[in-house]
């Protein structure tokens, strides 16, 4: 589903690379953990896999047949991201002047699907995540937990094959946060995507499927 | 994609109602400015024409003289109307006479009743039933409708028509029928009007309607090159010129204050969307990382920009369509600008102008979307995402490259300054004008960053040291809220500069030109023989009395003519009347001198020293020109000739004009004196006093649609800044929240925010009053002299300015604490916990 090979990440000012020949491969329907000490380049790997960020060398080698998201240009990389990748962020990230339905209906406004077909997809995600009643609601009313529901529906939205989530749960407190992975990680299964998630949380990476730690050194 | 777009434009109207709206109505008005002008003007050309067409008919050619005293020899016309090409030759004696004590002088065309009727139908008389006897032929005289209703007439009635000491008493036989509604005029044989008003053995005018087989451009130039250089020959197309001429400048003037206006509601496109993308630039890198195309975020803001502007330009629309009909009903065809006389012009909108102005509103609303938008397409998604907007998304250019633009420009725009006009349109210079704006914008930073940058290491309290960091280090921000300012207070300081220069020089000019206590004007007319005579004896109350004569000159026949004037001055010393701007060239003994006007300089490039061969007195005759004088009266010319050299050449002075200097002591006699003669013939006397103060009346007035203007820009600049204010105390939220974490009480946020505010109005108030300066000596030494060819010494009113200065700022104060009031509605504890 994704393979990473020999890639080579350094920041202009920075004084050591964060990655020399860095390699990686998550298989579809794995669920892997990615963690190490702040700082490290969990999330500049994470941009480099979103297109978000360009490493100086390497292949990104997503889906299937594979494509190297490293050799595409930025509108390619967009319409990528828009077909295959879901996201969930530590900020939540939800637009402040769209409602709840709408936001979740971004995704698939990007992925060319008319506004009229939404509305089952959208209805049975809020649901699934425990949001029944909120299509209508402004973002501004909603707690960060509920914030951050909205934020996996609309990561699963189009159905995407892979998932990225940079420490989703960082800014909720344990309870929530507990919470909130366990629909995560059930939703995902659910669909059989993949996903790559970074977390600094233990009982988290530990419901996943597989651990990788980001070191100095390379991926442990 | 076209949904997600519906929904990001409707978020953005809800959410910023206020700059959204200004906006709008910014680029309506420049709109609708520039459209009722292109309306009036259009509507007031084609009554123009179409009184012509009623006076002239339409006739292939004409054959004028170009002097009007002279006029058109009668063989010529045996000679036209037995050239194998012409259809008809239609001789005309057009004529201005008084009617009994009446002050305006009517027209009187005297026509030939054999060939007239083909080429001039409008001028068909018809005999009223009751008419006894005689028709045409026999003397009669025939009035248009509006002249009967004017006078309160019917056929039947005798009047009694003068011209100078000549006069006619003729009874009216009849109407015309097909004369325009509103058309004054008096139709008689032209033998009768000959016989009474002259000239004898020639006409005013050959009307020519050639063969229809017959090659109009081979006709002319043959006959064109046979004719005495005293005749010209004009074809229709040239009078459709001439009067678009007549009206340029002025136009080009109005058009200008519209494109101030649509100018600022670029500007207030630019401010909202700038702001816009700052605020949402974590909206847009999100649906960037979720996979909105990058071309989406440039179009995005772009059609944001037309979201604005395809409505505003709407609405100017129709707002223009309703100023034209509103501004024709008030002032007439000409706004005031006394071009076309009388009547009130019907307005018929047309679908491609229409369409045209449609698009220049969407325009400048696209224009000043453009750079918001490449901003918004430049920000980094990741940084804007997890920190918000970046001002420069490139690296910071070095100091030493900042300083190249704007110097680039400014040499660019003297480049612009030196080439001439085109077509009477100053373009070049309006584009320096935009350069000087955008110099102004672009060096708002170096300069915040310069002042501030340095006072920063000042000791100060806490609040003002935050306020200059502020602005010192944001300077993106400041730069679009100072823009505001600079654009705005540029403009209507350079128009205050522009006025002000003119006013003063109009003000000197009025001493100069109006030496004498007491003028009387016989108008149109020449002034009768008795007047003249009972000045020169003994016990007429003046000391002295000089005497002018006023005629016109068409050197080109898509020019309007240039004023002939005939006067009383020494031509040994003619600055002793002539307000000449250089050197007073000695002439030639032996020939004419003429002193021409400015305007005659600028558009015929005549100069001193040159010898002109003019039209005049039915020959063409060689003068010397003696040097340039100034004339704020006739926009398209003067020539001022001698009477000593006038009459040498031939020339018989009948003056319409005098100016009278009474017998000290006896000013009341003199008064008297004139009363009477004012009554006797219809004349017009006014003091010296009293035409000054109506000048700069009329000045005033007809300026008084600027002021408007001028405030209406500075409140959209005050609004601007309290915008833009505004956005960066939201945009700038968690510095705010983290500051009175830190211990910053609710007064002291204010102040800053206030101090910001006024430092930003100062920089963009220094930067516009430079600007403004600039361009108001533009205006004044390169705009006027290339529209209007006359020219006046700069003179900055800056009291005025100062003052103007003064209360911007202040209102710019009370904008930012509009703007500081919201920072501390910021609910503090919410923003310091979420990060967005
Ligand atoms: N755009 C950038 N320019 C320079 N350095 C950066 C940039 N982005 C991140 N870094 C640096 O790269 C390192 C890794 O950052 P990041 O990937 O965010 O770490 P993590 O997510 O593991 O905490 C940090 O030292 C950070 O300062
Ligand atoms: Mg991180």
């Amino acid at each position: 589903m994704l393979t990473v090979t020999g890639l080579a990440r350094r920041h202009r000012q920075a004084s050591r690379a964060l990655f020399t020949d860095l390699a990686l491969s998550v298989a579809a329907g794995e669920i892997v953990a990615l963690v190490g000490e702040s700082g490290i380049g969990k999330s500049t790997l994470l941009n480099c896999i979103a297109g978000l960020d360009t490493p100086d060398s390497g292949s990104i080698a997503i889906g299937s047949p594979a494509v190297d998201i490293v050799r595409l240009d930025e509108a390619a990389r967009a319409a990528l991201r828009a077909r295959s990748i879901g996201f969930v962020f530590q900020a939540f990230h939800v637009l402040p002047t769209l409602t709840v339905a709408q936001n979740i209906g971004v995704p698939l406004l990007l992925a060319g699907v008319l506004p009229a077909e939404h509305a089952p997809r959208t209805q049975a995600l809020l649901d699934d995540v425990g949001l029944a009643g909120f299509a209508d609601r402004w973002p501004a009313s909603l707690s960060g937990g509920e914030l951050q529901r909205v934020a996996i529906a609309r990561a699963l939205v189009h159905r995407p094959r892979l998932i990225l989530a940079d420490e989703p749960t960082g800014n909720l407190d344990p309870r929530t946060a507990g919470q909130v992975l366990a629909l995560l990680l059930e939703r995902v299964r659910e669909q059989g995507a993949s996903a790559l998630i970074v977390t600094h949380s233990r009982h988290v990476a530990e419901s996943c499927d597989r651990i990788l730690t980001l070191t100095p050194q390379g991926l442990e | 994609m076209r949904i997600l777009a519906a929904w990001l434009i409707r978020a953005q109207f809800r959410t910023r109602r206020a700059a959204t709206l200004l906006s709008m109505l910014a680029i309506a008005l420049g709109v609708a400015l520039g459209y009722s002008i292109h309306l009036i003007n259009e509507a007031a050309l084609a009554d123009f024409a179409r009184a012509m067409k009623t006076v002239q008919g339409e006739p292939d050619a004409v054959i004028a003289a170009r002097d009007s005293a002279g006029g058109v020899p009668l063989p010529l016309l045996d000679e036209i109307s037995s050239d194998p090409a012409v259809l008809i030759a239609a001789p005309v004696i057009e004529t201005r006479v008084r009617i009994g004590s009446q002050r305006t002088p009517l027209r009187l065309i005297g026509i030939d009743v054999f060939s007239a009727p083909a080429l001039m139908p409008a001028l068909l008389p018809r005999d009223a039933e009751r008419a006894a006897t005689g028709g045409i032929l026999d003397g009669g005289l025939y009035a248009s409708p509006a002249l009967l209703g004017e006078l309160g007439l019917q056929a039947g009635a005798t009047l009694t028509l003068l011209r100078g000491d000549q006069r006619w008493v003729a009874t009216i036989r009849g109407d015309l029928p097909a004369a325009g509604r509103d058309d004054l005029l008096l139709v008689a044989d032209i033998a009768w009007v000959q016989e009474h008003f002259g000239p004898a053995d020639a006409v005013s005018e050959i009307r020519i309607r050639l063969a229809a087989d017959s090659d109009l451009a081979g006709w002319r130039e043959r006959v064109a090159a046979s004719l005495p250089p005293a005749l010209l020959l004009r074809v229709a197309e040239d009078d459709g010129e001439r009067a678009s001429n007549l009206s340029r400048a002025y136009r080009v003037n109005l058009n200008v204050l519209a494109l101030v206006a649509l100018l600022t509601g670029a500007f207030l496109v630019f401010a909202t969307q700038l702001t816009a993308v700052a605020q949402r630039s974590t909206q847009f890198a999100l649906l960037g990382v979720l996979g909105l195309p990058p071309r989406m975020r440039l179009l995005q803001v772009l059609l944001e920009g037309l979201a604005i502007g395809l409505p505003g330009a709407l609405f100017g629309l129709v707002l223009g369509y309703a100023l034209a009909m509103a501004f024709t009903r008030l002032l007439g065809g000409d706004l005031g600008g006394g071009y076309f006389a009388g009547n009130v012009p019907v307005i018929v909108p047309r679908l491609l102008p229409a369409a045209g102005f449609l698009l220049l509103g969407c325009a400048a609303s696209l224009a000043g979307a453009a750079y918001p938008a490449w901003l918004n397409l430049r920000q980094p998604l990741v940084a804007a995402l997890n920190n918000g907007f970046t001002a420069h998304p490139q690296r910071a250019r070095e100091r030493g490259r900042q300083l190249l633009l704007p110097a680039a420009l400014a040499l660019l725009a003297g480049g612009l300054l030196q080439l001439p006009a085109l077509s009477g349109v100053p373009l070049a210079a309006y584009i320096a004008i935009a350069l000087v704006l955008f110099i102004g914008v672009a060096g708002a930073p170096l300069l915040t960053q310069e002042i501030f940058g340095r006072a920063a290491g000042l000791r100060l309290p806490a609040p003002q040291r935050i306020a200059l960091q502020n602005v010192a280090q944001a300077p993106l921000m400041a730069q679009v809220a100072a823009s505001g300012l600079i654009v705005s207070f540029a403009l209507t300081a350079s128009m205050v500069i522009m006025v002000s220069s003119f006013r003063v020089a109009v003000d000197q000019w009025l001493d100069h030109v109006l030496p004498a206590p007491l003028y009387l004007r016989g108008k149109a007319s020449p002034l009768p023989q008795e007047l003249l005579t009972a000045l020169e004896r003994p016990e007429a109350p003046f000391l002295r009395v000089e005497r002018s004569a006023h005629g016109s000159l068409t050197l080109d026949p898509r020019r309007p003519p240039v004023a002939l004037l005939v006067r009383e001055l020494d031509r040994d010393d003619p600055a002793a009347r002539l307000p000449f701007t250089g050197a007073v060239l000695v002439p030639p003994a032996e020939m004419p001198v003429v002193w021409i006007s400015e305007a005659m300089h600028e558009i015929y490039g005549s100069r001193p020293g040159q010898t002109l061969r003019l039209p005049v007195l039915g020959r063409e005759v060689e003068v010397f020109v003696g040097g340039i004088w100034r004339d704020y009266a006739r926009q398209f010319g003067a020539i001022v000739i001698s009477r000593e050299d006038h009459q040498r050449l031939g020339g018989d002075f009948r003056p319409n004009d005098l100016a009278l200097w009474p017998r000290p002591g006896q000013e009341g006699a003199a008064g008297d004196w004139l009363a009477a003669q004012v009554a006797a013939h219809g004349l017009e006397v006014a003091s010296s006093g009293a035409i000054r103060r109506l000048s700069l009346s009329i000045f005033d007035k007809s300026f008084a649609v600027t002021y408007a203007l001028e405030a209406a820009a500075m409140v959209i600049g005050v609004f601007g800044l309290a915008v833009t204010l505004t956005a960066s105390v939201w945009l700038r939220a968690r510095e705010l929240a983290t500051l009175a974490a830190l211990g910053f009480d609710q007064r002291m946020l204010r102040h800053s925010l206030m101090l910001e505010g006024a430092l930003i109005a100062g920089i963009g108030l220094l930067l516009g009053l430079a600007c403004g300066i600039a361009i108001g000596a533009v205006l004044t030494h390169v705009v006027n002299p290339q529209a209007f060819h006359w020219r006046m010494p700069l003179d900055v009113p800056w009291l005025a300015l100062l003052a103007g200065a003064a209360a911007t700022l202040a209102a710019a104060i009370l904008a930012s604490r509009q703007a500081a009031r919201q920072a501390t509605r910021l609910p503090l504890a919410q923003v310091l916990a979420s990060s967005q």
